[in-house]
Parts: C-alpha cells; sequence; structure tokens
C-alpha cells in the first residue's frame, strides 16, 4: 500500500491540457474577484471578463473535440469523453446567456456585480468538474462548489424578503441531499473499496473479485439517487423547486433551471450508467443494475405526472417554469433509463448524446423564456404573474411572439429545438422495448399533451385576452437582444438544422466505461 | 423549367411562407395593412397556378410524381422526401383552390391585427401541402403538428366569444392523438432497424418496400406490437376526422373560428385525418386495418347517425353545418374501411365533396354573418324574399351536401355505400350480412341529412319575413358572388363528370384493397368490371 502510494508520487498523473477549460473558467472567476476589489462597481467590465472566460474556455475545449487526449487523466479521476465534452458545452452556454440575462437585472437591482459575476464563473466550474469527474470524490467536490455558489446567487436580492426564503431553503434542503449523496458515496466505497468510478465498474464486472457487500452496494445506490434525485429535481425530491424558482432573481432561476439541472444529470449518468453498468452472469451487478433501472423509470413517470399536473394550477409565471422544469427533468430521465438499458457502447452514447443534446435544447429554449420574463419583470420581480401578461401580444409583437416560440418548444412542437431534443431521448428508451420503458415513453408523451395546455395559456393570455390597464413594452438593451436573438436563432436552428450540432456530440471520444457484455 | 419540375412540391409548400415573410416585411416597413390582403391574395393564386403544373407529372419508379427526397438529419436518418400519387394529388389541388377564396372570404372581415391574420393564413397553407406531400414519417408528423399552431391562432384571436375555449380544446386533442403517433413512429423505426438489419429509418416507401419484400412483416409474434401501432396512428387520424366519439372538439373549433378559418378546417384540415388513415395505417398495417375495421365502421355509422340527430336539434347555422361534418366524415370513413375499390374511390371522392360542398356552406354562413353579427336560425326567416340569389346558392349547395343526383355529394355517396355493400370486411353468416346492415343503417343518415338541412333552410329562407332588422339586408356582392361560383361550378362538374376525379385515385385505391383483402383473381376481375360500369352509368 505505502509503495504504490510513493512510486504515484514520484510519477504524478498530471495532464494540465486535459483540465483546461475548467481552469480558464476559475482563473477567469479569481481574475473578475480580484478587479472588483480594487474597481468595484463596474458592471460592464467583470461582465465582459466573464464572457470572454467562458468564449475561451469554450474554444478551448472545441479544440480538445477531436481526441489526442488520453481517455482518462490525474489518476483516472478526469475523464474525457462524450458526456464530459457534450454536457460542459452546454453549462458554458448557459452561464455565458446568464451573464447577458443579467445585465438588465443587475442594474434595476443593484447587487453586487463583482461578486455575482464570481459566483457564476465559480459555479460553472463547479458544472464542468461534475462532468468531467470520473471519481465520487471529484464529483462532490464539483457538486459543492456549484451548490455554495448557487446557494448565495439566490440569495442575491438581500432586502427581498422571499430571495431569502428562497436562499435558505436551497441551502439546507441542499445540504441535506448533499449528505445523503455523500454518505452513498462512501457505503459504495465501502463496498467496492474505491471511490474511482473505472475502478468501480471493473470491480462490479470482474468475476475475480466479486463485491463483498452487494447489500451496502444497493442503500449506497438509492442514496445517491436521492442525492442526485434533489439536484436535477425529480419527484418526490423536487419540493424545494418552486419556492426556491419563485423567489430567485429572474436570471438566477433561469440559471438554475438550465445548468445545475444539467450538471447533476452529467454526474448522474456518469456514476450509475457507466459506475454501475449491467454485466451478465455477475448476480450483484445485475441485481443493482435492475433496481435502480425501475427505480428510476418509476420516479420518472412520477416526476412527468407531478411537474405537468402542478404546473396546469400555477398563476404566477417562474413557478409555472419552475414546475415545467420538474417536467423536462422527467423526459431527460427517459433518455436516461435508454442509456442504462443500451446493449452496446455505440447506442450507450449515442443515448448520452441525446439526453446532452436534450438539455441544450432546454437550456436555449428555457433561458430564451427567462430572458423575456426578466424584461417584463420590473423592479423586484413583480410581474411575474399571468394576468401581467393579458393582451401584450400584439403591442410588443417581438418579445411575445419569441415568448411564443419559445413555449411552443418547450412544449415539443416540430421545427423547434424541443422538439429534436425529445424525439432524440425518446428514442433509445423505445429501442430497449421493454415494457416499463414503453410505458414509460407513452406517460411521456401525454403529459406533453396535457402540458400544452400551461405553455398555450401563456399565449393565450399574451394574444387572445384583452388588457384592461396601461403596459408599455420594456426597452430592449443590447446585451437583451442579443441573448434573446441568440436564443431565438439556437431554437429555431437545432429544430431544423440541429444535424451538425447532433453529429458533433456524437462524434466525439468514447464514452470511458467499460464494455458491456452481450446479453 | 426543369428545376422547377423537379422541386414543384418544394416550391408549393415554400411559395407561401415567402409570402409570409414579404407580408410581416411589408408591414414592417411601409405599414399599409391594407395591401397586406392583395399580397396574400396574389401569393394564394400564384401557388394554385403553380399547383396546376402538377397536372403534367408522371410517376417514377416508387409510383410517385415529383419525388424528391434529401437528407435532413442524418443522426436520426430522417429525410425530407416528398412526393405526389394519385390519393394526394386531389387533396393539394383542393388545398391550393380553396385558400384563394378563403382569403377573400375575410376581405373586410378581418379588422383587428390583419398582418398576423395574413401570416397565419399563408403558413397555414405550407403546413397543410407539406402534410399531404411528406413521404418521411417524421417530416408527416411536422407538418401534421405544423398546422396545429397557425390554426389556433387563426381560432383564439380572431375567432368568436367562446374562442379560447375552443381553440385550446382544438389543440390538446389533437396534438395528444399526435404524440401517441410519435411514439408509434419512433417504434417504427426500430421495428425496420430490427427486422432488416438495414438501420432505422423514417421512410414510408423504404418501410413500404420492405413490407412487400417480406423483409419486414408484422405477422406472428409481431402481431399484438402492430395492432397497439396501428391503434396509436388510428387514434392521431380519427380525432382529426374526427370520428365519434372523439368529435366534440369539432363543434367548438368550427363555430368559433372566423369564416375563413371554418372554410379551411372543413375543407382541408380534416381530410388530414381520413387522408391518414389510408395513406399509413392501410399502407403499414393492412392486415390491422381488415382485424380493426369493425371497429371503425361502427364508429362511422354511429358518427353519421349521431351527427345528423344532433345536427337536427343545432339552434346555430353554423353548428348545425359543424355537426354535418361529423355525418359526412363518418360516410368518408366508412367507404374506406370498406376496402372494396369503389367504396375507397367513393371516400376520397367524399373527401373532395365534403371540402367543395362544406366549405362553401361555412361561406355562405359567413355571409350573413357579416350582415346580421347572428347566425341563431330564430333570428332569421323568410330570408328569400330579400335576399334571392343568397337563397338560390345556399340551397344548391345545401342540395349538393345532401346528395341531390347531379351534384357532387351524390357520386360520393353512392359510391360508399354501393362499396360498403359488395364488402366482404364485415362477417358474413347464414342468416346476416353484416355489410349490408352496416350500409342500411348509414343509408338513413342520408336521409336524415335532407331532414336537418332542408328543415334549415324552410326556417331560415322561406315563410315572410319575421324579424324587422332582416328587411334591408342586401344580396350578395360581385366579390361573394366571385368566390361561391367557382364551387358551385365544381359542385355542378363533379356531379356529372367524376371521371377525371377518380381516373387518378384508382391505381392507389386498387393497390391498398389488393393489400388488405386480396381476393382470388376470378372474383376480382368480376368485381372490377362492375365498378366499371357503375361509374360509367354515372356519368
Amino acid at each position: 500500500m505505502n509503495t504504490l502510494f510513493l512510486s504515484q508520487l514520484a510519477d504524478p498523473d498530471v495532464n494540465v491540457r486535459a483540465v483546461m477549460p475548467e481552469m480558464i473558467v476559475a482563473a477567469a472567476g479569481v481574475i473578475v474577484m480580484l478587479y472588483d476589489c480594487f474597481f468595484p462597481k463596474q458592471r460592464n467590465v467583470t461582465g465582459a471578463i466573464s464572457i470572454i472566460g467562458l468564449i475561451a474556455s469554450g474554444v478551448v475545449l472545441a479544440t480538445m473535440w477531436g481526441g489526442g487526449f488520453p481517455e482518462t487523466s490525474w489518476g483516472g479521476m478526469v475523464a474525457h469523453d462524450n458526456l464530459r465534452l457534450g454536457f460542459s458545452f452546454v453549462f458554458l452556454f448557459v452561464s455565458a446567456m446568464t451573464v447577458l440575462i443579467s445585465t438588465i437585472w443587475v442594474e434595476r437591482e443593484n447587487v453586487p456585480v463583482g461578486e455575482y459575476h464570481a459566483l457564476l464563473l465559480f459555479a460553472t466550474f463547479g458544472m464542468m468538474m461534475m462532468s468531467a469527474g470520473n471519481d465520487l470524490v471529484v464529483i462532490f467536490l464539483g457538486l459543492e462548489t456549484l451548490s455554495i455558489a448557487t446557494y448565495v446567487m439566490a440569495g442575491l436580492r438581500k432586502g427581498d424578503l422571499r430571495s431569502n426564503e428562497s436562499a435558505m431553503k436551497y441551502f439546507i434542503l441542499g445540504s441535506f441531499a448533499s449528505a445523503f449523496l455523500l454518505y452513498g458515496m462512501a457505503l459504495v466505497y465501502g463496498a467496492t473499496g474505491s471511490t474511482g468510478l473505472t475502478a468501480i465498474a471493473e470491480k462490479l464486472t470482474n468475476p475475480a473479485f466479486p463485491v463483498q457487500f452487494p447489500a451496502l452496494l444497493l442503500v449506497g445506490g438509492a442514496m445517491m439517487i436521492i442525492g442526485f434525485g434533489f439536484k436535477i429535481a425529480m419527484a418526490p425530491f423536487h419540493v424545494w423547486t418552486p419556492d426556491v424558482y419563485e423567489g430567485a432573481p429572474t436570471p438566477i432561476t433561469g440559471f438554475m433551471a438550465a445548468g445545475p439541472k444539467a450538471a447533476a444529470f452529467a454526474s448522474f449518468l456518469r456514476v450509475f450508467v457507466l459506475g454501475l453498468p449491467l454485466v451478465a452472469g455477475m448476480q450483484a451487478a445485475e441485481y443493482l443494475h435492475s433496481s435502480w433501472i425501475s427505480v428510476v423509470s418509476v420516479l420518472a413517470i412520477l416526476t412527468m405526472i407531478v411537474g405537468n399536473v402542478a404546473a396546469i394550477m400555477q398563476n404566477n409565471v417562474k413557478r409555472m417554469l419552475a414546475y415545467s422544469s420538474i417536467a423536462h427533468a422527467g423526459y431527460a430521465l427517459v433518455g436516461f433509463v435508454g442509456a442504462g438499458l443500451a446493449t452496446n457502447n455505440e447506442s450507450r452514447d449515442a443515448a448520452i448524446a441525446a439526453v446532452a443534446f436534450y438539455l441544450l435544447t432546454y437550456a436555449v429554449t428555457n433561458l430564451g423564456a427567462f430572458t423575456v420574463v426578466t424584461l417584463l419583470a420590473e423592479k423586484n420581480d413583480r410581474r411575474t404573474e399571468f394576468e401581467d401578461y393579458n393582451g401584450i401580444g400584439f403591442r410588443s409583437p417581438l418579445l411575445s411572439f419569441s415568448l411564443s416560440l419559445f413555449m411552443l418548444s418547450l412544449l415539443g412542437l416540430p421545427l423547434t429545438a424541443g422538439f429534436i431534443g425529445k424525439v432524440l431521448v425518446f428514442r433509445p428508451a423505445l429501442e430497449a422495448g421493454n415494457t416499463l420503458v414503453t410505458i414509460m415513453v407513452v406517460a411521456a408523451v401525454v403529459n406533453t399533451a396535457i402540458s400544452a395546455y400551461y405553455y398555450l395559456r401563456m399565449i393565450v393570455v399574451m394574444f387572445f385576452k384583452e388588457r384592461a390597464s396601461d403596459w408599455r413594452a420594456p426597452q430592449l438593451s443590447t446585451a437583451m437582444a442579443i441573448a434573446l436573438i441568440i436564443s431565438i436563432v439556437g431554437v429555431l436552428y437545432l429544430g431544423v438544422f440541429g444535424d451538425g450540432l447532433i453529429q458533433r456530440f456524437s462524434v466525439s471520444p468514447r464514452t470511458v466505461g467499460i464494455v458491456q457484455a452481450d446479453r | 423549367m426543369n428545376f422547377i419540375n423537379e422541386n414543384l412540391l418544394t416550391i408549393l409548400i415554400l411559395l407561401p411562407v415567402f409570402g409570409a415573410v414579404l407580408t410581416l416585411g411589408h408591414q414592417m416597413f411601409w405599414k399599409q395593412e391594407g395591401q397586406l390582403k392583395w399580397l396574400t391574395l396574389g401569393f394564394t393564386l400564384v401557388n394554385f397556378a403553380v399547383s396546376l403544373l402538377l397536372f403534367s407529372g408522371k410517376a417514377g419508379e416508387s409510383g410517385f410524381m415529383f419525388e424528391k427526397n434529401v437528407p435532413w438529419i442524418t443522426a436520426i436518418n430522417t429525410n425530407y422526401h416528398v412526393g405526389l400519387d394519385g390519393l394526394s394529388f386531389w387533396l393539394v389541388i383542393l388545398t391550393t383552390f380553396i385558400m384563394p377564396i378563403a382569403v377573400l372570404s375575410t376581405w373586410h372581415a378581418v379588422e383587428k391585427k390583419a398582418t398576423a391574420f395574413y401570416i397565419f393564413l399563408l403558413l397555414l397553407e405550407s403546413a397543410m401541402i407539406g402534410v399531404f406531400v411528406s413521404l418521411d414519417l417524421l417530416v408527416f408528423y411536422l407538418f401534421f403538428e405544423a398546422s396545429l399552431i397557425p390554426m389556433f391562432f387563426l381560432i383564439g384571436v380572431w375567432g368568436g366569444e367562446n374562442r379560447i375555449y375552443a381553440a385550446v380544446k382544438f389543440f390538446i386533442f389533437t396534438a395528444l392523438g399526435s404524440l401517441l403517433m410519435l411514439v408509434g413512429i419512433i417504434s417504427l423505426y426500430y421495428i425496420y432497424a430490427d427486422q432488416t438489419g438495414l438501420g432505422g429509418t423514417f421512410d414510408l416507401v423504404a418501410m413500404l418496400t420492405a413490407l412487400k419484400q417480406g423483409q419486414m412483416s408484422f405477422a406472428g409474434p409481431m402481431a399484438g406490437t402492430a395492432s397497439l401501432l396501428f391503434l396509436a396512428f388510428a387514434l392521431a387520424f380519427s380525432i382529426k376526422v374526427p370520428l365519434f366519439p372523439f368529435h366534440t372538439w369539432l363543434p367548438d373549433a368550427h363555430t368559433e373560428a372566423p369564416t375563413a378559418g371554418s372554410v379551411i378546417l372543413a375543407a382541408v384540415l380534416l381530410k388530414m385525418g381520413t387522408y391518414g388513415l389510408m395513406r399509413f395505417n392501410f399502407a403499414l398495417f393492412p392486415d390491422q386495418s381488415r382485424e380493426w375495421a369493425w371497429l371503425f365502421i361502427a364508429l362511422a355509422v354511429v358518427g353519421i347517425i349521431y351527427g345528423a340527430l344532433v345536427a337536427m336539434v343545432q339552434p346555430d347555422v353554423k353548428r348545425l353545418v359543424a355537426y354535418s361534418s361529423v355525418a359526412h366524415m363518418g360516410f368518408v370513413v366508412l367507404g374506406m374501411f370498406s376496402f372494396t375499390e369503389t367504396g375507397m374511390q367513393g371516400a376520397v371522392y367524399q373527401m373532395l365533396n365534403h371540402g367543395v360542398s362544406t366549405g362553401a356552406l361555412f361561406l355562405l354562413v359567413g355571409f350573413i354573418y357579416e350582415r346580421r353579427h347572428t347566425r341563431a336560425i330564430a333570428d332569421f326567416g323568410g330570408l328569400a324574399n330579400v335576399m334571392p340569389l343568397y337563397a338560390t346558392i345556399f340551397v344548391i349547395t345545401a342540395m349538393s351536401s345532401v346528395g341531390l343526383p347531379l351534384l357532387n355529394g351524390f357520386v360520393g355517396e353512392f359510391l360508399i355505400m354501393v362499396g360498403m355493400f359488395k364488402s366482404t370486411v364485415l362477417p358474413i353468416t347464414a342468416t346476416t350480412n353484416w355489410n349490408y346492415i352496416a350500409t342500411m343503417i348509414a343509408g338513413t343518415g342520408v336521409i336524415f341529412a335532407a331532414v336537418y338541412l332542408l328543415w334549415m333552410i324552410q326556417r331560415v329562407f322561406f315563410g315572410k319575413v319575421t324579424n324587422e332588422k332582416n328587411k334591408s339586408l342586401v344580396d350578395l356582392s360581385w366579390r361573394e358572388i366571385g368566390l361561391i361560383v367557382p364551387l358551385i361550378v365544381l359542385m355542378v362538374y363533379m356531379g356529372v363528370y367524376p371521371k377525371p376525379f377518380l381516373a387518378r385515385t384508382q391505381e392507389p385505391v386498387k393497390a391498398i384493397e389488393a393489400r388488405v383483402l386480396p381476393v382470388e383473381g376470378v372474383v376480382k376481375s368480376q368485381s372490377d368490371c362492375r365498378c366499371d360500369n357503375e361509374v360509367k352509368e354515372k356519368h
């Protein structure tokens, strides 16, 4: 044991280039913080630094897409694969959009802007670590970096009671969930003797080293499902979502719905699909695999139903979007289960790419919607009820038609990004051809039809109703206009010409993991 | 010219989109809302003119004209594959034909937000044409869903009192059905991949080829799955038709929609359902179509009687016409599921008839609504005295809808009933032939149709003018005459000389019959020649 440790010290597996995108984001965060210390309140500068940092990181990420990197580095702790690259791209996009969307808000609410941008970058760093981490400890560190930054961001509007409530709730429940996650990781470590996911998967699949304590593994897996389930707002661990989303400042809500959720999905995928694979003849692994597949399938159905049915009853747009984000987590879980059931590496990678692409389409659409909601909200997020949108349709056609487009994309109508996303995540699940999963897909489409009611309601209030009071269209600042254009173009581009990007997502290096035995 | 020929269908789809963009641009830069209707009318007319080029088409190897196949999303192997055959030919023409009429019908009616109105009309035209020509399941689904949104806005913004309820109901009913179809479509992708080993596809032509060559089959262990898939597709289309008991969205949508919306809804949108059944259900699942025919025939017959009975008691003219649609579409479904050449020919013909006659009825109701802002039968009476021309045209149209010989409705309904009568799709026992029974019950629907329409005409047009407000009504204007006359001409033409229409639909219909109800050669040729005679008799 000792000698092994020493040899690792002597020859550390350091590959700085492999974590370059993450480091750029972290460095940008530090620069923003330092800059803010010396020249406070320079909104535009810190925003620009953040954007530049995120773009630079994205460029480096793009150059890494082709390959030329080892599958894992840093002693197997950092993976370089399909899962990481696809998801990291989503995170960078979400953060950059959030910076753009929040320009109007930081001005209106007078928040400490340097801290805000620094927190956002650190959160992004955390997310990227979550998708890159191939080790339970790295994943947990990433998750905590992300969570702590988000707790603070949710409560940034210090004077507002709801914002404080939101941050407090998020913090307490989030810590509780993190504890579950950590406990689960500890139990898995206890059962397998390793925190590295590749090592865990090897342990599970190698008949020569049978797992000593399958029960520990099962309990550990269950606890990790709770921990990740909380982060992706999977029912019944979703109850925090509406309150937190409603209370948090609108751009942060958009960020939370798109970014951290995707990050949790990345880790969730890596730990369960890649770390706990199915292997023929290995009883423990098979049992574990079938257990988590059934649990996640049932919870996915529950998540979709809870999210959609509750969303129907909301009168506040932010709450409606919060429940809709729960429902969307359910749809993404359909692809997740599809990835878990894949019988060969190609379809598994395709399913993982599909989930990443789905979350990208959701991020584009949702951030677009939040751009409009932020614009219309006025100070202290006062105008976020459905009736505040009454009859604005033809008075501000640009905003309301784009909001309608985003609603239709969330609904998953053809020619929008949401449609391609849905088709892609339903595909792998139907490929598996298993009854429970087919029921799950049918539940997903029935839920989509239910969701039509509340997404259309947005269009109904904007276009079909008359407005009693006066209303003036808000001014569109440059940054907001850019954000809006990016989301509109994104929604249509991904919906019509998404082919190129889907190709991109699936030609990336193969996912790190054990080659599964044929069933 | 070559370019146009190769891309004719794409041009037909994109021309209205282009028109919509131009409309938006025109309004943004010139702000002349009054000119937009001319622009829209121009585009729909040009599209109609372009669609006439379709007559020059020749079928290619796969049996489709103007076929075009380009990759769209290669990751899931879906292609932009369009083509035209006898089944879709007249429906495309009907769409491009009815659009200018719909635009003209709203000449003075649209006061608010005209820009958006015309844009949605044009986008709707694109989507409808797309539905009829796409040969890739995913692309079909795309157009099928895309047609919902413009209609949703047309009803919701420019509709009547209860428009929001009607629009949302319309959308959710149709969306639910089509989403289940999406599951079916994706499952087909994998079934194809599994059975042929060629990798998945959404291409209808590829699937049909595989089915014909036996590489793909729904026999044996797949029968259960195939039934589910068949029902998933059928549900989507039945809601659209609408077949009883999925019809409840239709009266609301029709009543609340603006005139142009009702006309398009009746003339084209409902046809998507029946077209879909023939194009996809019958072609992909011939055995399941035969097995489940009893259900659809039963629902169709119930729909015919029920629609007629409910139409009889409607106090509102537009609602009455809407319920008559339920009955008429029941006839179409009945004819289709007879799986005889005669019956299916009649069904396709009746689809066109319904588009022309019911479209015209909605136009006529729209005329009177524009004058009086009411549609209640009780508000009228003796209109023939003040508006003789209007009354004449209305009676002709109603007769065409009832099925008076020498008008179009008769040909369709007659063929459908003969087809059903001859059919062997329902069980024939020693004592009862269920095919006869179905035909006979459906036949009473024709009588009911005469009852509710004639009774309505009597109450609205004949007798004395009881309401003071009706005394000063003006008869039809030249614009109104201009847009109703082509429809009247068509009604007479289609009633007297249906041959050119039936000639084009014959081949695809025969192909369906051969696959669903294969019969021995002798019997087949007999039935063929009997059928030809019938068609000749009617000439």
